[in-house]
């Protein structure tokens, strides 16, 4: 070989090894030099953080009844830039989905890579657009999962439950107050899907499995609520009052059993219902209790030794000038013990119990009995009420504020003070919630009763609650609340309805009766509260118009409770307003 | 001079051992590359099987789902309250002596009906 022909082989050997220097060269720099940015750029054209929806907890009552569940809907979603022909898509989802086609391609031509075509698909047309997709080849329409919130019962514990917003966040009840254990935690999974938008299974990656929301078991007895719901019902129908709130729970725990508003929402429909149908009176409205709040002064005056179980209180025939002012009672009485007191209801012993007792002392008794706090159920919104101490109070206030007047309180405060008397002195926590529960129904959290404070003793409890029985013994003030074979004990309250432009409103009352059964072994308290009742001013009395409800209640829930009758059953009494209305009826 | 017509000796003999070689070569190393593709093609396969697998027990999950959330609405208090008004459910009345009492009756009102209620109003 000679010289010229060696160099030219060389010279094309070194040509194709720079050539082949020149690519591997460029090689590192992809695979090396530039592996981050490139690996980032084509995660970003591939690689889609899939997310993994968890499963909000179901709400549930004491025995397990589903409350409120999820019913797993898809959103269809389309990527513009993966249709080939809109029209097609545009039919399909025509056909299946109820959209005008139009309306499909105008949204599709706008070649965006994410369209929500429609939201809260059914499952069942789901499958079938899907199916129709698929048999038309149609590429670029995903259904993503999704879940609406169902509460079967409708209405019954809306207040309760809550509802939620459109992005799946609690607004209003145990929704609201329990959401992040009840909406657990999204999980996700890193993807790559082919040209067909397919998922490339082989290339999944790193994966975060979804925390599922917790199940809520709330203390309500939905046999029990259901009870409370029909009579308030009917009750909301027969005197059309502004509202009725009826509360029952176990006073040895504090356990909330039912507890019903009127007027009510639908929580499906939670757009359709105004505010006032959406507000839980029973921990957000406060009123003058009236005389359900003798029970605490004459607690007080007892504990105290201010009096003892016989001393006398001269009643002053019905009329008693205290500070430039008469305060007067239903009917005139002399002398009347503790017991007696509260059997006839008088004010005017009412007021001079807490005369004797003086200012600061009864201001304790109120406080302890829990008047003037929250009692921290976990429901929004609670309020405190508004108890004033003496030192803001007129002159006339120890005198009013022993009947229920010049204070606040919210039904559930009513509620948890007859209940302070039903346990035998004990001021429980309420709440509403039982135990917080795993999907597979392992408990994680189980609530136990607690005891805010001793507020008075046994003895002292006993000895009211024995007055409190006199209260639906013939001669008290609320005989239309006793339930055959039982023992009731029980207080009513009236009064005046506050104006919201200051004073009173005439003609207008809250009437109320506050009781518990059986009276020597309480199972239940229940209050029953009815505001501005559209009947005679002569009927509108707590012992007329709430006390028949309550013994309706009482008895149903006896029979679910199954309550042994201690007592012969007495004579059947008609309700009074029937007792009107037949009178009407003979007289026409 | 002496010319000899005797043929060349100068042939180019297969060498077999060394072809058997090359061929033993290419045949491994075609055979790892159809291993491969073949092995990739089946992980394709499985993974797109583990995909659709996947999709049925979401799907399946979501029927079950909403079978649930059905029965729930069918078996609540509200719905089987409005199949007792609507007349779609009734009620069977049982007499009273086909009740064992372990506790009292409840007396029943003039008209004679066993009320859940005694003091309920007998109409409106």
């Amino acid at each position: 070989m000679n010289k010229p022909e060696c160099m030219r082989i060389a010279l094309a050997c070194g040509v194709v090894a720079l050539i082949f220097t020149i690519f591997s060269a460029r090689l590192v720099d992809l695979h090396i030099s530039k592996h981050a940015e490139y690996s980032k750029l084509a995660a970003q054209k591939h690689t889609l953080r899939q997310i993994i929806h968890a499963k909000r907890g179901m709400i549930l009552d004491r025995n397990g009844e589903i409350l409120a569940s999820n019913l797993p809907v898809r959103k269809v979603v389309a990527d513009a830039s993966q249709i080939k022909d809109p029209a097609i898509v545009a039919a399909l989802a025509s056909q299946f989905l109820g959209l005008k086609e139009a309306d499909v391609l105008k949204k599709i031509s706008s070649q965006k890579k994410y369209i929500v075509l429609k939201k809260e698909v059914p499952e069942d047309i789901y499958v079938a657009l899907e199916a129709a997709m698929q048999k038309a080849k149609v590429r670029g329409v995903t259904f993503e999962q999704d879940a609406i919130r169902i509460y079967p019962n409708g209405e019954t514990l809306g207040h309760v439950l809550g509802f939620l917003n459109d992005e799946g966040k609690g607004v209003q009840g145990i929704e609201l107050t329990m959401n992040s254990l009840l909406a657990g935690n999204d999980g996700h999974r890193f993807i790559e899907r082919d040209r067909t938008g397919k998922e490339i299974m082989l290339y999944r990656g790193t994966e975060q499995e979804p925390v599922h929301g917790k199940n809520i078991r709330l203390s309500i007895d939905m046999t029990l609520q259901s009870i409370l719901e029909e009579e308030i019902d009917k009750t909301f129908e027969e005197f059309k009052p502004e509202t009725v709130t009826g509360i029952m729970l176990d006073p040895k725990t504090g356990e909330v059993l039912a507890m019903v508003n009127r007027p009510c929402f639908n929580p499906n429909e939670p757009g359709k219902a105004e505010p006032e149908q959406m507000k839980n009176r029973a921990i957000i409205d406060m009123v003058e209790p009236g005389s359900t709040f003798k029970i605490v002064v004459a607690a007080g005056a007892l504990n105290e030794g201010t009096v003892n179980e016989k001393s006398s209180i001269f009643c002053e025939n019905g009329r008693f000038s205290y500070a430039g002012k008469i305060l007067k009672d239903h009917h005139g009485y002399g002398d009347m013990n503790v017991h007696e007191i509260l059997v006839k209801s008088s004010n005017i012993g009412s007021a001079k119990l807490a005369l004797l007792m003086g200012g600061d002392k009864y201001y304790e008794y109120v406080r302890r009995f829990g008047f003037g706090e929250r009692h921290g159920i976990e429901l929004p919104g609670e309020i405190a009420g508004l108890v004033h101490p003496p030192a803001r109070w007129d002159k006339l206030t120890i005198t009013r504020m022993p009947m229920g007047h010049s204070v606040a309180v919210t039904p559930l405060q009513i509620t948890m003070g007859m209940s302070v008397i039903a346990n035998g002195g004990r001021l429980m926590a309420p709440h509403v919630i039982k135990s917080v529960e795993d999907i597979d129904g392992t408990k994680i959290l189980k609530k136990t009763p607690k005891v805010v404070r001793e507020v008075i003793p046994e003895k002292t409890a006993r000895f009211i609650t024995n007055a409190l029985v006199g209260v639906t013994q013939i001669g008290g003030t609320a005989t239309y609340a006793r339930v055959s074979g039982f023992e009731v004990a029980g207080k009513t309250g009236t009064a005046q309805k506050v104006s919201s432009k200051g004073g009173y409103a005439a003609g207008k009352y809250v009437v109320s009766f506050v009781g518990f059964m059986p009276a020597e072994d309480p199972r239940f308290v229940c209050l029953i509260m009815v505001d501005d009742a559209k009947t005679a001013s002569n009927l509108n009395y707590g012992g007329l118009v709430a006390a028949p409800v309550f013994s309706r209640v009482a008895e149903k829930a006896a029979r679910h409770l199954d309550l042994t009758p201690t007592l012969p059953p007495i004579p059947l009494q008609d309700t009074p307003m029937a007792k009107v209305e037949t009178l009407n009826e003979a007289t026409h | 001079m002496t010319t000899s017509f005797a043929p060349r000796n100068s042939s180019n003999p297969i060498q077999i051992a060394k072809a058997l070689k090359y061929i033993a070569f290419a045949v491994v190393t075609g055979s790892l590359g159809l291993s491969y593709v073949y092995l990739k093609n089946q992980q394709f396969a499985l993974a797109d099987e583990i995909r659709l697998t996947e999709k049925r027990i979401k799907q399946v999950r979501a029927e079950n789902e909403v079978l649930l959330a059905k029965t729930t609405e069918l078996s609540s208090r509200r719905a089987l309250q409005q199949r007792m008004t609507s007349g779609s459910l009734h009620v069977v009345h049982i007499s009273g002596d086909k009740i064992a009492r372990l506790t009292p009756a409840s007396p029943a009102m003039q008209d004679g009906i066993l009320r859940t209620v005694s003091n309920e109003r007998t109409s409106r």
